[in-house]
């Protein structure tokens, strides 16, 4: 296993105080702290330095450590632990593994509270408790209004043989009514198992509404954009508007604007009490080509109207 | 099939987090996540998006080391954060759906 310096993660010299220390964790935390920072890596880059700051800021457990260190940074490749000192939890000491196994060898199993260091239990407060897992769950607008069961699968840690490690999970929830975008939903013991007899976590859906071919989303109401031919808008028209649950008639008043909005009341989302609405926006289309005989209609279009869209641009002040 | 919730009491949060009550007082006082039921503290209840910045706020807490007060701050700077690249997200798809390609003047 890599033998990890502490001292390096926190940017410090290996006699710096614990003032330093302190000052270089905080600085580091800050920086990577995963409710601050969503970056990639971040989260890990947090636990590393978290772990760095646990051993570091107590003065017997980094005394042990930089015994440790001694001993590993003379043999830089494959970092073994002293002979006597094993953790309970990893057998032979030799096995791979990532930042959490080196300071479960160097200093007893994470997991487990049987570790023998004074203030080491601020570090693991829940761990009998099964973590609370939260997952991102990407619905459709369709799954929302139906009744149907959505199936997820996610990744819960276990604990198997004193090491932590993932395993799969997969349910069937049904959407609540009422929920939408950025919404969330608990599921009562289906986060990680706890350890004996404590109570698994839960499970936090965190509710994502998948962008949507013709509807947008604004809370509980939806927006679909209907294109209108220049006639059909000065006119007036009756088309037929696609709506969540089938299509309806849809009467477009005469002179509608671009842009212009119609409320559709009851066909939004569904909400604890009732129904969202939705809103037909107009848009405008021009057709891509236009035969002689239309040009010709456009043309004394042109000539009979006096309408001026730009007389804002005419203001003194524009 | 599990109980589906959308709230959460004052107690369960408390075991749920290891924490005591005076520390989600002291959240509540500080702005960064209501109760939407209960006159009583003991009777206080959540919606999930207040725990959820609930839970944020003590990790910030513990981690970080820093008073209730940034801690707001910075629950507030986040919430606004979220609301904006919701917003902006949801304004560009609306956008796409009215402008076309850039076309040059020739």
């Amino acid at each position: 296993m890599e033998f990890k310096d502490y001292y390096k993660l926190l940017g410090v010299e290996p006699d710096a105080d614990g003032k330093t220390i302190k000052a270089a964790y905080r600085k580091l935390a800050r920086k990577y702290h995963p409710d601050v920072n969503p970056e990639a890596g971040a989260e890990d880059k947090f636990k590393e330095v978290a772990e760095a700051y646990e051993v570091l800021k107590n003065a017997e457990r980094r005394a042990e450590y930089d015994e440790l260190r001694r001993y590993g940074g003379q043999r830089e490749q494959g970092f073994e632990q002293p002979r006597g000192r094993q953790g309970s939890a990893s057998g032979s000491g030799d096995f791979e593994g990532d930042f959490a196994d080196f300071f479960s060898s160097a200093f007893g199993n994470r997991g487990s509270r049987s570790s023998g260091f004074q203030g080491y239990s601020d570090f693991q407060q829940s761990a009998a408790r099964g973590q609370d897992v939260e997952v991102e769950l990407p619905v459709f607008l369709e799954d929302i209004i139906s009744d149907v069961q959505k199936p997820i699968e996610y990744r819960i840690p276990a604990y198997v043989n004193g090491q932590v490690t993932e395993v799969k999970k997969s349910l069937k929830v049904k959407i609540p009514k009422g929920v939408s975008d950025g919404g969330r939903v608990r599921l009562k013991g289906q986060g990680a198992p706890g350890q004996g007899d404590a109570p698994n976590g839960d499970l936090y859906l965190h509710i994502r509404i998948v962008p949507h071919p013709i509807f947008d989303v604004e809370g509980h109401n939806l927006l679909i954009t209907v294109p209108i031919t220049p006639w059909e808008a000065v006119l007036g028209a009756k088309v037929q508007l696609p709506t969540l649950t089938g299509k309806i008639n849809l009467s477009v008043p005469a002179n509608s604007q671009s842009g212009q909005k119609l409320r559709i009341k009851g066909k939004g989302l569904p909400m604890k009490n009732g129904m969202g609405d939705l809103y037909a926006i107009f848009k405008i289309v021009i057709p891509e080509h236009t035969n002689e005989e239309s040009k010709a209609l456009w043309q004394s279009l042109s000539e009979v109207s006096a309408f001026d869209p730009r007389t804002e641009w005419e203001k003194p002040n524009v | 099939m599990s109980d589906i919730m959308l709230k959460v009491s004052l107690q369960e949060l408390c075991v749920q987090e290891g924490i005591t009550e005076t520390m989600v007082i002291e959240v509540v006082e500080h702005g960064i996540a209501e109760p939407f039921a209960g006159q009583d503290v003991n009777d206080w209840m959540f919606e999930l998006n207040s725990v959820h910045w609930m839970k944020k706020a003590i990790r910030l807490y513990h981690d970080l080391d820093i008073d209730w007060v940034s801690i707001a701050i910075v629950i507030d700077l986040l919430k606004q954060k979220d609301l904006l690249l919701r917003e902006n997200a949801r304004l560009r798809n609306q956008l796409d759906r009215f402008v076309s390609d850039v076309a040059d003047l020739h």
